[in-house]
């Protein structure tokens, strides 16, 4: 747009409240049946221009209104940013090419910065002669007569209402003038009330997110990253916001961790710890409210530990308050400056993380719910298994042990001594599935239930159904130097049957005596088959050998592979002690 | 040859036949009395005066741990065995805490069943005393955090000792100037704190200790 040539000679200043134009008078806006179509044509104009919501449709209605109604071949409106300078310039009446020569949108100087630092009405005859022109860059259109209005929006000047080349060839008259300001004022109203609705509608979906974070994790079945992340996309989306963080204090050291990022390098700030002290995210978690740094560079600023990753130059962080204290914090950055963070931003963002943290904090606590519930039933089945099914088996074993007693028949004493043994059986096995229905992350992590977690990682792992029993009192009497041994002789003797001898049954059991510790697996597999599988077993020979014991294996008559690793409690003389 | 009087304390009807049957087919074990509540055995044994008295370490009233200690200290030649379908770890921590002369656990097979009754009748102990020594070393020092064995008090802590030789709780208040009575609740917060109700508890408090904590993971 308009930059006044400095090549021209410099006439005298003429501002508008000078106006030596002999038409100045003519004209004034109450006269004549041109002056009410003209008036006409401003009303239309209102009307169009109220009738826009959104901010950039109603500049665009302004400017193709002012326009019209100043009858100028040229319009434009430039919105000043914070630091004085055209952030936005909205024009019509050049062709797109021509925009395109020019390459770049003014930024506010010579006549345009004028209306800028003055903000009243200027009215020139010929731009170039205006000492304050700074003159066209290369490209664009020749302008004469320029008309310039501030354009006022809650108090303030949000901008400028720009007019050049009135179509007839003249200067732009007092009746221009005044119908600029009332366009102005109109103007004024409906960026405002564009401004509200804007406010409002990004409220709503601040809200909407919100309830769509809360829904989600109240769904369940979710990974708490998932949901986490889901906030940190929210915000980076709704805040505008290059980079979003969600920090939690590890419970170890107090240091902050980011455990979601979205944006610029999130992959890479995810993992990334810093000290707490003096950070922006436990300011705000101490404050219990959101923090707005606008400019990160000012002295005052906190320390941001994100930038040597990301140059941000504004950031705002709003606490995840808790039930017992602060959860950790959202941290929202942006690089560019082109707009700054208002403090709308800031509510909206807080009411979100304030939302947030209740749906986090109701998840929990329904997830604990949930939990105790489970531990709750499982030890009602405990409980069950151990007081009723146990005796019941226990009291039959015993009937059929002393009928057995009283047979003279051989073969039918056979079967009942049998039955008591699968009877037998029978309770141990309940007895280990009892003890692995108490909860293992709250129970003491003694030998045997590290022994047990082992197995079933393995049953797990080589797709087998190892059953295992204790018997003797496991944890009382064997201490923490076992444990090696007994994981390696038990995940041996494990592969070996899944992967050498094909066994489709596999029992351990783990017995404990006065002075003996015994490992026995049977398996139903080949057996003994010679090479393949020696050198685990040479291992777990040695291995019973330090501690003065002996690995004994041999082929079951009825098939499958007996392996018994046996050593004792304490070392004997003259043995290697235990390692 | 006298024979051997034993005395049943179970809950569950079947078990005590059972057991009747199978100690009726021996020649020197004989059933004198039985009963299914803790309050029936404290009444009943002291008239049945057994040498041995079988105990159920869980009962609908109470537990056997409780009175075993009760018996030991009214009537010490009463020998006591503590009956359990736990595990041997819970089994030994109940007659160590009972002050009985061994654990039985419910298994049919064999006669280890007879020959314990018969082995406690004749004053042995079925306690291998290095083994008591080690679980008393655990519970004194426990490898992993334990906060329910760390809530003991130092009175608590006393007891669990005395306990561990094989005081009866009447001794134990001779020893610390305590009535007897006191010492049954010291003992019974004891059992609350380390004893059957251990899983519950630690699941409970556990949860409740994970919730108050920062979140971690």
């Amino acid at each position: 747009m308009p930059a006044p040539d400095p090549a021209r000679p410099a006439a005298p200043p003429r501002a508008s409240t000078v106006e030596s134009a002999p038409t100045r008078h003519s004209r004034p806006v109450e006269d004549g049946p041109d002056a009410q179509s003209r008036l006409r044509q401003l009303l239309a104009a209102n009307r169009v221009i109220s009738s826009e919501l959104s901010l950039p449709g109603v500049l665009r209605r302004i400017v193709e209104a002012a326009r019209e109604v100043g009858g100028a071949r040229y319009a434009a409106l430039g919105v000043i940013g914070p630091d004085g300078t055209l952030e936005q310039f909205v024009h019509s009446g050049m062709d797109a090419d021509v925009v395109a020569a020019i390459g770049h949108l003014p930024q506010g100087l010579g006549v345009l910065g004028a209306v800028i630092a003055q903000p009243q009405p200027i009215r020139l005859a010929h731009i170039a002669d205006d000492p304050r022109s700074s003159g066209f860059p290369p490209g664009h259109p020749p302008m004469e007569s320029f008309l310039g209005v501030p354009v006022r929006s809650k108090g303030s000047v949000y901008g400028n209402l720009y007019l050049a080349d009135r179509t007839d060839g003249g200067t732009f008259t007092a009746q221009d003038e005044e119908l600029m300001l009332a366009l102005a004022g109109t103007a004024g109203i409906a960026i405002e009330n564009a401004r509200l609705y804007d406010e409002s509608r990004r409220r709503q979906e601040w809200l909407r997110a919100s309830g769509e974070v809360s829904r989600h994790l109240l769904a369940g079945g979710v990974h708490e990253v998932d949901v986490l992340r889901r906030i940190t996309d929210s915000v980076q989306r709704l805040a505008n916001a290059d980079v979003v963080t969600l920090v939690r204090p590890r419970p170890s050291d107090g240091e902050m961790e980011v455990v979601v990022a979205t944006g610029v390098q999130a992959a890479a700030l995810v993992g990334l710890r810093y000290p707490a002290r003096d950070s922006i995210a436990s300011q705000a978690m101490e404050a219990g409210h959101g923090i707005l740094v606008a400019d990160v560079d000012s002295g005052s600023a906190p320390f941001v530990h994100l930038r040597p990753m990301v140059p941000v130059t504004q950031v705002m962080a709003l606490p995840l308050k808790g039930d017992s204290g602060p959860r950790g914090a959202i941290f929202v950055g942006r690089v560019a400056t082109t707009r700054a963070f208002e403090p709308t931003d800031l509510v909206m963002a807080e009411m979100f993380s304030g939302h947030a943290a209740i749906a986090l904090e109701l998840a929990d606590a329904r997830s604990n719910q949930l939990r105790i519930s489970a531990l709750e039933e499982r030890d009602r089945i405990a409980r069950d298994l151990h007081d009723h099914v146990i005796q019941r088996l226990f009291a039959a074993g015993l009937s059929v042990q002393s009928t057995a007693a009283t047979v003279s028949d051989p073969v039918v004493r056979e079967r009942l001594t049998r039955t008591v043994d699968d009877l037998d059986d029978t309770i141990q096995q309940i007895r280990t599935t009892i003890f692995a229905l108490t909860d293992r992350e709250t129970a003491a992590q003694t030998l045997r239930r590290r022994t047990l977690t082992l197995v079933e990682d393995l049953n797990a792992q080589l797709g087998l159904h190892a059953s295992v029993t204790f018997s003797g009192p496991v944890d009382a009497l064997l201490d923490d130097s076992f444990e090696s041994d007994v994981t390696a002789v038990v995940r041996e003797a494990l592969t070996n049957a899944s992967r050498h001898t094909q066994a489709s049954t596999i029992v351990l059991s783990v017995r404990v005596g006065a002075d003996t510790l015994t490992i026995a697996v049977d398996d139903n597999g080949s057996g003994l088959t010679g090479s393949g599988h020696r050198s685990g077993l040479a291992n777990l020979e040695a291995r019973a050998r330090r501690r003065g014991g002996r690995l004994e294996l041999s082929n079951r008559p009825t098939g499958g592979l007996s392996l018994a690793w046996t050593v004792p409690l304490e070392p004997r003389p003259g043995q290697e002690p235990p390692r | 040859m006298s024979t051997i009087r034993v005395f049943l304390l179970d809950d569950h009807e079947l078990v005590r036949r059972g057991l009747t049957d199978l100690l009726g087919s021996t020649d020197d074990l004989e059933v004198v009395g039985e009963a299914g509540t803790a309050a029936e055995a404290l009444r009943r044994i002291p008239a049945a005066h057994p040498d041995v008295a079988l105990l159920d370490a869980r009962l609908p009233d109470g537990s056997g741990i409780d009175v075993c200690r009760e018996i030991r200290s009214s009537h010490p030649e009463v020998r006591c065995l503590i009956l359990t379908s736990y595990d041997d770890d819970e089994a030994l921590f109940s007659a160590v805490m009972a002050g009985a002369a061994g654990y039985l656990l419910k298994q049919i097979r064999g006669s280890s069943l007879v020959d314990g009754i018969r082995q406690v009748a004749a004053g042995q102990s079925l306690l291998d005393p290095a083994v008591t020594h080690k679980l008393m070393d655990r519970l004194r020092h426990p490898v992993q955090e334990d906060p329910l064995v760390h809530s003991l008090t130092a009175r608590e802590r006393e007891i669990l000792d005395l306990i561990a030789e094989g005081l009866t709780n009447r001794q134990i208040g001779e020893r610390l100037f305590l009535a007897e009575k006191t010492v049954k609740n010291y003992v019974s917060n004891l059992l609350a704190k380390l004893g059957m109700q251990r899983r519950t508890q630690a699941a409970v408090f556990g949860s409740g200790l994970r919730r108050s904590a920062p979140p971690s993971e």
